[in-house]
């Protein structure tokens, strides 16, 4: 098990809002820090990963936690 | 049309487009804001995509005689007001018209009230309390049918669309597919994996390519069955007036049923369909509000972005050209005032 040190809440959020949150939410996150994202829309929880690596962060997990829910673990490099 | 034929042909071609729509996340306002937001291109392609395919469909049946193409006239000030209002309200209802219509599907109650908004905006643009409005923004016309090629002409057109089309379809592969089939061949990946299929048809999002031919495809059927390009306000707008008055529900209406049924199936097998609110009721009101802006904005400039982007401009029509470019240009004022402003 990973520490998670922040948890991004984007549930009933649609795009792009749980993609400018969580870019926003990780800027501000130290290295080595874990942020779990929790989210219920499909395309962004396509997306977040692939912007995540991009932006060169590490995305520990993504899991699907029931109907259209999604977590994801990104860790901060 | 006969009611029995809209019904069944439009409930099959609007459940067929529903399906496509959600399971290829298919969104003009993700496509286009993605563009400058994350520099991410997929969508934007797909759409490019649909509409070369949309161009080659449209002109093949236009030279069998089994459609009559009809692009927009150029109403200038129509094109840029409507165009530009459309694109702010999309931003702001988080969807185009076509993808407010399949998050509907999906369970997304605030793309219901955006529906709802777009409803309302619609019918006081169209025979309302801001009639005169639209009519004085359409009054100024240029030509009659306005083409990229000049007048429209019933052979000369499908010719042009037949042309830029093809030129399109290869431009792309050249530089888009050719250069993502040699980077899978370098990494011994099998380029289409069929052992999978029933996964990848109803349980993934389609990669954007698909999706780009898929709705050039089922939107050329969409104009063989009517005759006519899909008009998603229009839609919802029929069944507004099947509510209210003693009409039934014609073509349109049929077409928004249908997305609404194909999308919540996609979604239900794909295990992606749950209501959904927004957290604050502001993110509600902004979004009716946004639809309010695209039921303006569609019925001014002659069509959302479906019925101009997706119809009008493989026509080649200069008014839904200007529209689309200024949908575009709405979209990304909103996007980078809301979304990147101060931020980066």
């Amino acid at each position: 098990m990973v520490d998670i040190t922040d948890t991004l809440d984007c549930t009933g959020d649609v795009c792009p809002y749980p993609d400018v949150k969580s870019k926003r939410i990780v800027k501000k996150m130290n290295s080595g820090d874990v942020l779990e994202i929790l989210i219920d829309y499909p395309l962004s929880a396509e997306r977040i990963p692939e912007t995540m690596k991009s932006m060169g962060h590490e995305v520990l997990s993504v899991e699907k936690t029931g109907d259209s829910s999604w977590k994801i673990l990104v860790q901060i490099k | 049309m006969e009611f029995w034929y809209s019904l069944v042909a439009g409930l099959i071609i609007g459940a067929i487009f529903g399906f496509i729509l959600q399971r290829g996340r298919f969104c003009m306002n993700s496509a286009f804001r993605d563009i400058i937001f994350l520099k991410e291109y997929r969508l934007a392609k797909a759409v490019t995509i649909s509409l070369a395919v949309l161009m080659v469909g449209l002109a093949i049946f236009a030279f069998g005689g089994v459609i009559d193409l009809n692009p927009n006239p150029l109403k200038p000030i129509a094109a840029i007001v409507g165009g530009l209002i459309f694109g702010i309200g999309m931003v702001l209802a988080a969807g185009c018209a076509s993808g407010t219509t399949y998050r509907v599907g999906e369970g997304m109650m605030g793309s219901f009230i955006a529906a709802v908004g777009l409803t309302i905006g619609a019918i006081m643009t169209a025979m309302g309390p801001i009639v005169n409005a639209k009519n004085n923004l359409q009054d100024l016309t240029v030509g009659t049918k306005l083409t990229l090629f000049g007048e429209f002409d019933t052979t000369l057109t499908p010719v042009f669309m037949l042309i830029v089309g093809i030129i399109g379809i290869v431009l792309m592969f050249f530089f888009w597919g050719w250069p993502a089939i040699k980077k899978k061949r370098e990494l011994n990946d099998s380029l289409i994996k069929f052992g999978n299929f029933k996964e990848a048809t109803f349980k993934k999002g389609y990669p954007w390519w698909v999706t780009g031919i898929l709705i050039g495809l089922i939107l050329t059927a969409g104009y063989v069955a009517s005759n006519g390009v899909i008009c998603i306000p229009g839609g919802w707008m029929d069944i507004h007036l099947w509510i209210t008055t003693t009409d039934s529900v014609m073509w349109a209406g049929f077409i928004i049923f249908g997305i609404i049924i194909g999308s919540f199936v996609s979604a239900y097998i794909a295990g992606e369909f749950k209501f959904r609110v927004p957290k604050d009721g502001f993110t509600l009101f902004k979004q009716f509000i946004g639809g309010g802006l695209m039921g303006f904005g569609a019925v001014t400039a002659m069509g959302c972005n479906v019925t101009n982007i997706l119809s009008g401009i493989p026509q080649l029509s200069l008014h839904s050209i200007i529209t689309g470019a200024f949908i575009v240009m709405g979209c990304w004022i909103v996007a980078y005032l809301l979304f990147m402003w101060k931020q980066e």
